[in-house]
């Protein structure tokens, strides 16, 4: 116990020094976050477009995809501020970049993929509140659901992007696998879980498992029930775990490249 | 004009050398073109047009339609982003000092850049597309097209290349590519034909530059006729003509307020 709240200081101790940083620069922060927010507003006009003309994808209308993209949009925008080197992981690891977090006396991973902050994440997670606050869906208690569904689709999506990048300790260099897998896990993420048959779903619940980031937390979000949130508890707790196991045994294979690097 | 020609043939070569990167890249078509078909299969059959047409498109008009324009989207490079790098980390000042124009060696690594990228997203999406709803109704309409690709692409660098001339202003310029892309999504018809559109969002869109570079060339492919290959050019070299323009003069006020850093 008191090792996690060791644990817990060091990464707010780290967040707030990324965020100082990040603010350094305060228009290019604000830049960021308000183009950001207002890309996604400009992106889901394509879906209010689409909704206007063809009313619903098999009983799924304009009002669930507001919940839907606002859920994805907030998870991602924390994974982003608050992990953001999950999002570069397999370059960090193929280019040897992890000695300088193995030579520190911190869990490597934690304190790897929480040393970067993406300021764009702040615009999408701030978003995602809003357009939830415009689906029709908003009520209080769907609020703290809302909240806890982003905490734990945020866990299944840094746990998939640790996972997949993981897969540099074997394979080296996979930029273009690991935004593939991302480009997939997004685009899945948004679209109405309905177009898909059952061996689609499947995917969805296991190798992309983009459900647990879109159609299934705002299932959750629009109506409490046990099933959705138990899907979301194993999801989130089953691929963290996987996703730890699967780095701890890649590291056994890091090589070092014993070049000299500065973390800044 | 010889040693632009240089350039854009030694991007073509050097965007062969890893060609597992661009394999790779180029796959990401088959996701996108899987997704489309099971969106667009539900809708044409939630409208009772199975085997009938939406707005004059079939489900295989569509499905080709969008192949080619997510081909015209995935195949340009990030010419904006380039630039901003440039700018920020100083290497601007010697590209900026060599003995050619900046905008016309810019234009010319984009194109190397562009066609084998281009070339293995419409294989790679072809092939998808073909397996999901057969080949096109009219395949001579991708050669009919083909003038109007390049055009897109010529109008894709003219207003990428203003983008990443206000790094020389703002230095980074994510934000605005981000914007200009969703703007190319929705106005373009990337995600969406026009045609699905209301009448007057329709109207507009058509007008704007963004339905000539995306819009224009892949409706073309799916209908190639002579009176529509006209309108399409016509309207697509009068913005050709204006961004051009615009550019250059963009350009030379840039130069005025560019501050290189170390270098």
């Amino acid at each position: 116990m008191a090792d996690n709240m060791k644990e817990l200081k060091f990464l707010i101790a780290i967040w707030t020094t990324n965020l100082q940083s990040a603010m350094e620069y305060r228009a290019a922060f604000l830049t960021q976050v308000i183009g950001m927010m207002a890309n996604n507003f400009i992106y889901f006009a394509i879906w209010i477009i689409f909704f206007d003309r063809f009313k619903d994808v098999r009983g799924w209308g304009v009002n669930d995809m507001y919940v839907t993209f606002g859920v994805l949009a907030s998870a991602f925008g924390l994974v982003s501020l608050l992990f953001g080197n999950a999002f570069t992981l397999s370059d960090i690891i193929a280019k040897g970049r992890l000695d300088y977090y193995l030579s520190l006396p911190r869990p490597v991973l934690l304190h790897t993929i929480a040393s970067r902050t993406i300021a764009s994440g702040m615009g999408d997670f701030i978003y995602g509140f809003i357009s939830y606050g415009l689906s029709g869906y908003f009520t209080w208690d769907g609020l703290a659901r809302y909240v806890l569904a982003t905490l734990l689709a945020a866990t299944v999506f840094a746990s998939f992007l640790i996972l997949t990048q993981s897969l540099a300790f074997w394979f080296g260099m996979m930029t273009n696998f690991s935004s593939l897998a991302l480009n997939a896990m997004l685009t899945f993420g948004i679209y109405p879980i309905t177009l898909f048959d059952s061996y689609a779903k499947l995917i969805l619940f296991t190798l992309i498992p983009a459900a647990l980031m879109g159609a299934v937390p705002a299932e959750f979000i629009r109506a409490f029930s046990w099933e959705s949130l138990g899907q979301l508890l194993l999801g989130a707790i089953g691929f963290l775990t996987l996703a730890i196991f699967i780095f701890n045994r890649g590291l056994r294979r890091y090589e070092s490249g014993s070049a000299i690097q500065i973390e800044v | 004009m010889k040693k632009y020609w240089s350039i854009f043939q030694i991007t073509l070569i050097n965007s062969l050398a890893y060609p597992g990167e661009l394999v790779g890249r180029s796959l990401m078509i088959i996701p996108f073109m899987w997704i489309f078909y099971q969106l667009w299969k539900v809708t044409f059959s939630a409208a009772g047009a199975d085997a009938g047409a939406i707005s004059g498109l079939t489900l295989r008009d569509t499905l080709w339609y969008l192949m080619l324009a997510e081909t015209i989207e995935l195949g340009r490079p990030p010419i904006a982003r380039t630039m901003s790098e440039n700018v920020k980390d100083g290497s601007i000042a010697y590209i900026l000092n060599k003995p050619y124009d900046f905008l016309l060696y810019q234009f010319s690594t984009a194109m190397g850049e562009t066609i084998f990228r281009a070339m293995l997203n419409a294989v790679f999406g072809g092939l998808t597309v073909w397996w999901l709803v057969g080949m096109p109704n009219h395949p001579e309409g991708f050669l009919i097209a083909l003038p109007a690709i390049l055009g897109a692409w010529v109008l894709h660098f003219c207003i990428n290349a203003m983008i990443g001339l206000s790094a020389f202003v703002v230095e980074d310029v994510s934000a605005f590519t981000w914007i200009y892309q969703k703007l190319a999504f929705i106005f373009g018809g990337m995600l969406i034909p026009l045609d699905f559109y209301p009448q007057w969002l329709q109207t507009l869109a058509k007008f704007l530059p963004f339905s000539s570079a995306i819009y224009g060339p892949s409706r073309l492919f799916v209908t190639p006729t002579a009176e529509f290959f006209i309108n399409v050019m016509s309207l697509q070299l009068a913005w050709i003509f204006a961004l051009t323009i615009l550019l250059t003069v963009v350009y030379r006020r840039g130069l005025t307020q560019l501050t290189v850093n170390g270098g």
